[in-house]
């Protein structure tokens, strides 16, 4: 038999089950949000039900399975800042393309993801912060004729095509 | 016959040949870049290639695929960290070789055996792929679902540490690939309101988020590791020692020819994928070795099967791609894309359409591993030494701006940006609790044709639910699924009872 104290069985198995539970909940409440056929059937609905179905029983059957191990799995370690920085610059990045263009955009956020990676020689990031855009600028925007993305506050390329 | 004239037709084609031999050289360094695999290579490139011949387009990524694939054996080999999965194998024997200052032997033999592996997988596929495609053009659409259906489950279980993990990551992929309008009724699904997701979930930015954005957060963490070359052994004593005799091949070869059937074997299964081939063609190769106290102490043998096998998957995993639309591996379901934007509907019916595409498609396959197999002959130590020139604190922040343009550049639309990042932090996840990315980006692809057949199918039977039992080979298919997840479920119960009986 195996005794295992509460705390010791919120492990890594169950913590994993739980989340997939919940989500798996929450997308079933959300598969009878879609309306249903014409005919009263239930098309549109029944693959998302069994993929939701599916998620919300395997989160169960991890959850019972971390519940027996009545041992502590620790949770995996990871780099939290480092990662926590990269996710925040990259949501930054992706938000930031939209209000101020392509360009400005990128020549911020190159020298600040090699500061994140531990570059810094400042003349190294002064180098990517102007080589960067341009670089990508020629060849996607002018080599493969891509549309760039222009920024809603601002746009350097509005300015040197003297718009 | 086919295959000649299109090979002479390839051979002819400057352009098209400079696009082999770069993929050749592009997969090779990516794939021996540790952590950065061809499926990422592919991924990012992917938006180049919408501006290329439909041709041209496929058989640079599919030549990257497979150049990629051998890459893997260099750092393997080299650096002690395999550059990809599928040659963690390769590390065994492959390692202590190089400690030994034999690296350029081991590379000699992993670049021998990866082409005899990847040219038989790809004349079985040439050979085969014709026969599978008529058969596929008799399916309906129960057995399409039950082929779905099976692959699901194999896909999800088979790969990874945990069976339920590896499910939850294909159902996941499932429900991804249902956001937005129903194909049938038009009906909104999972789009909460937002505008952006009624066009649905883009292939491309998802594919760039999780194996590539998802590789530059794991790199964020082991950007202080450092990356050492193990150098050949210096002066005449040191090229003698490197020197690969035909006595010393030869032991090689019956590991090679099986090795090559069994990694073959194993990629025409959906998502079984080379990792697997390569594990199961050394157990095999180590189980019938005249020598196996030598394995995993630097035996060539040890080199020769992983590596045949990992590459022999390439050729056979587009079988299941080409004949019924589904992709056996994530760099088939990079392909279908590729397929799908240039306009090509694939399938059983693209051996009637797009016959001498299909047939380009394998000259230039077989081109490139001579290609591949030719510089890394000759180059794989100088590629090895190139890529310690590469720091990764400046590498990885390219590949991170890389992976934004090339996502924004797919469709032209910021909404795939937010979508990468999003896929890229949720691959990160994934890896990070031992999730099964792969099974979630091809149950992503496949979801959607698995319901189409599924809806048919309903539409076809008077019976519901039991079309998929009356009709004998969706049965054989709904029990081939079933099969596979019971007897991965008995193995790794197994092998928790020997290791709790080790604990002991």
């Amino acid at each position: 038999m195996v005794n295992a104290s509460p705390l010791v069985r919120v492990n890594q198995t169950t913590i994993v089950g739980a989340v997939l539970t919940v989500f798996g909940i929450a997308a079933l409440v959300a598969c009878f949000q879609i309306d249903i056929d014409r005919d009263g059937g239930w098309g549109a609905r029944i693959f998302p039900l069994a993929g939701a179905g599916a998620l919300a029983v395997l989160g169960l059957v991890e959850l019972a399975k971390g519940l027996r191990e009545g041992r502590s799995t620790p949770l995996p370690a990871f780099d939290g800042w480092a990662v926590a920085g990269l996710l925040v610059l990259a949501l930054v990045y992706s938000w930031a393309i939209g209000l101020v263009g392509y360009l400005v955009s990128t020549a911020i956020v190159a020298p600040l993801a090699l500061v994140l990676f531990g570059i810094r020689d400042w003349r190294g990031l002064l180098a990517a912060a102007v080589l960067s855009p341009l670089i990508y600028h020629l060849i996607f925007f002018v080599g493969l004729g891509v549309f760039p993305p222009y920024g809603r506050w601002f746009d350097l390329l509005d300015v040197i095509q003297g718009y | 016959m086919e295959i000649f004239l299109a090979l002479g037709s390839v051979m002819t084609d400057p352009a098209l040949m400079g696009w082999v031999l770069a993929a050749a050289i592009v997969g090779m360094i990516a794939g021996a870049i540790p952590g950065l695999t061809a499926s990422a290579a592919i991924a990012m490139l992917l938006p180049l290639t919408f501006y290329m011949e439909p041709i041209s387009a496929l058989a640079f990524l599919y030549v990257i695929g497979k150049s990629g694939r051998y890459g893997g054996s260099i750092s393997a080999i080299l650096f002690n960290t395999p550059g990809t999965a599928a040659s963690a194998a390769t590390q065994i024997d492959g390692y202590p070789l190089a400690r030994r200052g034999m690296a350029s032997k081991a590379m000699k033999v992993a670049t021998i055996s990866s082409i005899i592996g990847d040219f038989t997988g790809d004349i079985l596929l040439i050979v085969g792929v014709g026969a599978i495609a008529a058969i596929a053009l008799s399916l309906g659409p129960p057995e399409l679902f039950a082929i779905y259906f099976a692959a699901f489950v194999v896909i999800g279980s088979v790969i990874g540490k945990s069976i339920t993990r590896g499910l939850a990551s294909a159902a996941l992929g499932v429900l991804v690939n249902m956001i937005g309008l129903d194909p049938i009724s038009a009906k909104d699904r999972f789009t909460f309101g937002i505008f952006d997701l009624t066009n649905g979930i883009s292939l491309v930015p998802l594919m760039i988020g999780i194996f590539v954005l998802g590789e530059v957060f794991s790199q964020i963490e082991q950007r202080h590791a450092p990356v050492e070359i193990i150098e050949d052994a210096t002066g005449a004593e040191g090229k003698a020692r490197n020197r690969l005799s035909w006595a010393e091949y030869r032991l090689c070869i019956p590991h090679v020819i099986r090795s090559s059937f069994i990694g073959a074997f194993i990629g025409v299964l959906p998502g079984l994928g080379s990792s697997i081939a390569a594990f199961v063609a050394y157990g095999e190769g180590k189980r019938r070795a005249k020598n196996p106290e030598e394995w995993g102490h630097g035996a060539l043998e040890g080199v020769a099967a992983p590596e045949a096998a990992n590459n022999a998957v390439s050729g056979p995993s587009m079988a299941p791609l080409l004949t019924l639309g589904i992709p056996g591996s994530t760099i088939g379901a990079i392909l279908m894309g590729v397929f799908l934007i240039h306009g090509i509907q694939i399938g059983p019916t693209l051996f009637i359409t797009s016959r001498e595409l299909i047939f380009s498609l394998f000259a230039c396959g077989l081109i490139g591993i001579a290609m591949y197999g030719v510089i890394g002959y000759f180059g794989a130590a100088w590629v090895g030494r190139f890529i310690t020139k590469i720091p990764v604190k400046v590498l990885y922040p390219i590949i991170f701006l890389t992976a934004f343009i090339a996502a924004f550049a797919s469709r032209g639309n910021l909404f795939d940006v937010l979508v990468m990042v999003i896929a890229g932090f949720g691959g990160w996840l994934m890896k990070k609790f031992d999730f099964n990315p792969a099974a979630f980006v091809i149950s992503f692809v496949l979801a959607g044709g698995a319901e189409e057949t599924f809806r048919q199918s309903l539409l076809l039977s008077h019976n519901g639910l039991l079309i998929f039992v009356t009709r004998p080979v969706a049965l054989v298919f709904l029990i081939i699924g079933i099969a596979a997840l019971v007897f991965r479920a008995r193995t790794l119960s197994q092998q928790a009872k020997e290791a709790s009986l080790k604990d002991a």
